[in-house]
């Protein structure tokens, strides 16, 4: 489902190149859950940029949900981000000023048209479902600035949940969080895998690791 | 991105940031209100003085050259064949005979069937001018004759347009006479009086008789002054007093295009004969004052209207800026450049539309106000229009337009900036 091969990228720093990934190879079976763990500044975040197309400089090879990542042009990646790939992010990023089904139905809004031309009413049912299913239907009105770390990160899931993505590609996201409300999205990641999605996860705490299928350690640009 | 979605998603980001959407959309409602209020005043006004001045464009008054030299080269004395010539010219459609009256006529009673408490001993000489039916043939009422009847019968007689509202703003109040009722239809009017009597000493004639004359129309190519009788009238009478015709007191020329009224104006003149400019040079230049003050304010309105899209288009950049981290998790659930870039156009076309509709409303309130004060504080002049304003159907549409399409305008680089945003580089 994830297949990275050879891959490497670079920063240019002044005269300087820097090397965050090298020769990094991959895989993640469908349905597999994958945790890459490593120290801050060791390219896991980049690595998961690349894997979800939001980063499309890069060297090598990088195949995911069937789709070569190297000739899609801005616009596929677009789409492609859209209708195969959920994101979930340490710092939640939810937008401030949407309540939380608003943030939901987000990726709803930008389906390119002759995929799910639904109306907004029925994807806001769809997110609602979404909420529910992280256990926040009540608090689909709140902003989410009127919600814990853990309801965000939950309405965050919900939102990598509404267009039944392939891949679930999260980047600390128990990072931000206490021990319940972590636990309660380590549970929630191990149902979506449960349900097919192949999850892989870049983080540096041990609970995360721990109820991953496999977990691989990328240090200095290196997967080991 | 469908457009539904695009609606609804801009509508929420101009719903969270209210303060924002009200200062863009009070920016573009100042351009689009000031610019409807100016060109609705240009308009107005040069209505107004439409009607004050209302010369025909395509109109050149012929009259007799004062140089004697004219005379050597053709030109002099606007008789038949001088009026063949001129009809003959390029360009030229007709030519119409003026001839003034000669025969002192005057009234010394108030028309009949109008109650317009005439003083005792109140004598108004009338000025009398015979034209060619062709002249005023649009604008004889229907039903009415213009041409000299027969004896006994009252002579149909045109008057200006202008000389109601001149008589009922100035002639009337200096008199202390009854103002004509508004709506009143004037044809058909008879006016007692007597040809041949002068209220100069010594210009009254041997002969004077009673006659009556019947108002058979307004029409704006009448003198304001005079009223216009047949031509056969007016040398019919010529003929019973003895009065010898030398010529044709003018000709009037309707040329095909106002475009070609200069090089006809200029053809007269190398025939000897001189072109009567001054009503149309006064409406030609009330008309230019007009519209070169009318054209100052819309600029200065334009002015206005991109100095509310530099002011919109700054507050998107600092919007757009603000939300880099937002843009960034659109993109990051699908949005591609293109969707960014309209979101942002969609924002700013919203709040141009807002302000614009705002801004109509603005200026229409405001014309009605302006109207209300001119109508408490300026005096009942002739002409005074009811309202100052003009509001034809496009000027609203122009109002919105403008405002929406100069709030886009200012917000094409934010929109650029917003496409520009790297969801990697932002999010991580």
């Amino acid at each position: 489902m994830i297949s990275l091969r050879h891959l490497r990228k670079s920063f240019r720093d002044g005269e300087r190149e820097v090397a965050v990934l090298r020769d990094v190879d991959l895989e993640v079976p469908a349905g597999g859950f994958t945790a890459v763990v490593g120290p801050s500044g060791s390219g896991k975040s980049t690595l998961l940029y690349v894997a979800g197309a939001l980063d499309a400089d890069f060297e090598g090879e990088a195949t995911v949900a069937g789709k070569d990542l190297r000739g899609l042009s801005p616009r596929e990646r677009a789409a492609f981000r859209n209708a195969s790939v959920g994101f979930v992010f340490q710092a939640f990023n939810l937008l401030p000023s949407l309540p939380a089904v608003e943030n939901v139905l987000l990726p709803g809004l930008f389906a390119p048209a002759g995929r799910s031309a639904e109306r907004t009413r029925a994807l806001r049912a769809r997110a609602l479902e979404a909420l529910d299913r992280v256990g926040l239907a009540d608090k689909a009105q709140r902003l989410p600035g009127r919600l814990s770390g853990g309801e965000r990160q939950r309405v965050a899931i919900a939102r990598a949940l509404l267009s039944r993505p392939a891949v679930l590609l999260a980047d600390e996201p128990t990072g931000n969080l206490d021990a319940v409300s972590g636990e309660a999205v380590i549970r929630l990641f191990a149902d979506m895998v449960k349900d097919g999605v192949t999850v892989l996860v870049v983080t540096h705490e041990e609970r995360v690791s721990a109820a991953a299928r496999q977990v691989l350690h990328l240090e200095d640009g290196r997967l080991r | 991105m469908r457009p539904r979605a695009l609606v609804h998603l801009a509508a929420l980001n101009l719903r969270s940031d209210r303060r924002g959407t009200v200062v863009n959309a009070l920016a573009a409602c100042v351009g689009a209100a000031s610019l409807v209020f100016f060109v609705s005043l240009g308009g107005g006004v040069g209505k107004a003085a439409r009607q004050l001045f209302p010369g025909d464009a395509r109109l050149v008054e012929v009259v007799p050259g004062a140089v004697s030299l004219g005379a050597a080269l053709g030109g002099g004395a606007l008789d038949d064949a001088a009026v063949e010539r001129l009809r003959e010219l390029p360009g030229v459609d007709g030519a119409w005979r003026r001839l003034s009256l000669r025969v002192p006529v005057a009234s010394s009673r108030a028309p009949e069937g109008v109650r317009m408490n005439w003083p005792t001993g109140f004598t108004v000489q009338v000025p009398v001018v015979g034209v060619d039916a062709g002249l005023v043939a649009a604008d004889v009422a229907s039903g009415r004759r213009f041409e000299d009847p027969p004896a006994g019968e009252p002579i149909p007689v045109l008057a200006s347009r202008r000389l109601v509202e001149v008589y009922n703003k100035t002639i009337a109040p200096a008199w202390n006479l009854r103002r004509l009722p508004p709506g009143l239809d004037l044809v058909g009017l008879q006016i007692p009086v007597q040809v041949g009597f002068s209220i100069i000493p010594l210009k009254t004639e041997d002969r004077v008789y009673d006659a009556r004359l019947a108002l058979a129309g307004l029409s704006d190519r009448v003198p304001l002054y005079s009223l216009a009788v047949p031509l056969e009238t007016v040398r019919r009478l010529h003929r019973e007093y003895g009065k010898p015709d030398a010529g044709y007191s003018s000709v009037v020329l309707e040329v095909a295009r106002p475009d070609d009224v200069p090089g006809v104006a200029a053809a007269v003149r190398r025939m000897g004969f001189a072109v009567d400019e001054g009503e149309r040079a006064m409406a030609e230049r009330v008309g230019l004052a007009i519209t070169v003050v009318a054209g100052a304010l819309a600029l200065l309105a334009l002015l206005m209207t991109a100095l509310a899209a530099l002011a919109i288009g700054q507050a998107l950049s600092a919007s757009v800026r603000a939300r880099t981290r937002d843009i960034a998790i659109l993109q990051a659930v699908g949005a591609t450049a293109g969707d960014v870039r309209a979101l942002v156009l969609l924002e700013a076309g919203l709040q141009g539309l807002a302000g614009g509709v705002l801004g109509v409303a603005v200026a229409w309130l405001a014309s009605r106000g302006v109207d209300a004060a001119a109508l408490r504080l300026l005096p009942d002049f002739p002409f005074r229009p009811e309202t100052f304003f003009s509001f034809p159907a496009w000027l609203p549409l122009l109002g919105v337009g403008v405002s929406t399409a100069a709030a886009l305008l200012g917000a094409l680089a934010p929109a650029a900036l917003a496409a520009r945003v790297d969801p990697a580089r932002t999010i991580s």
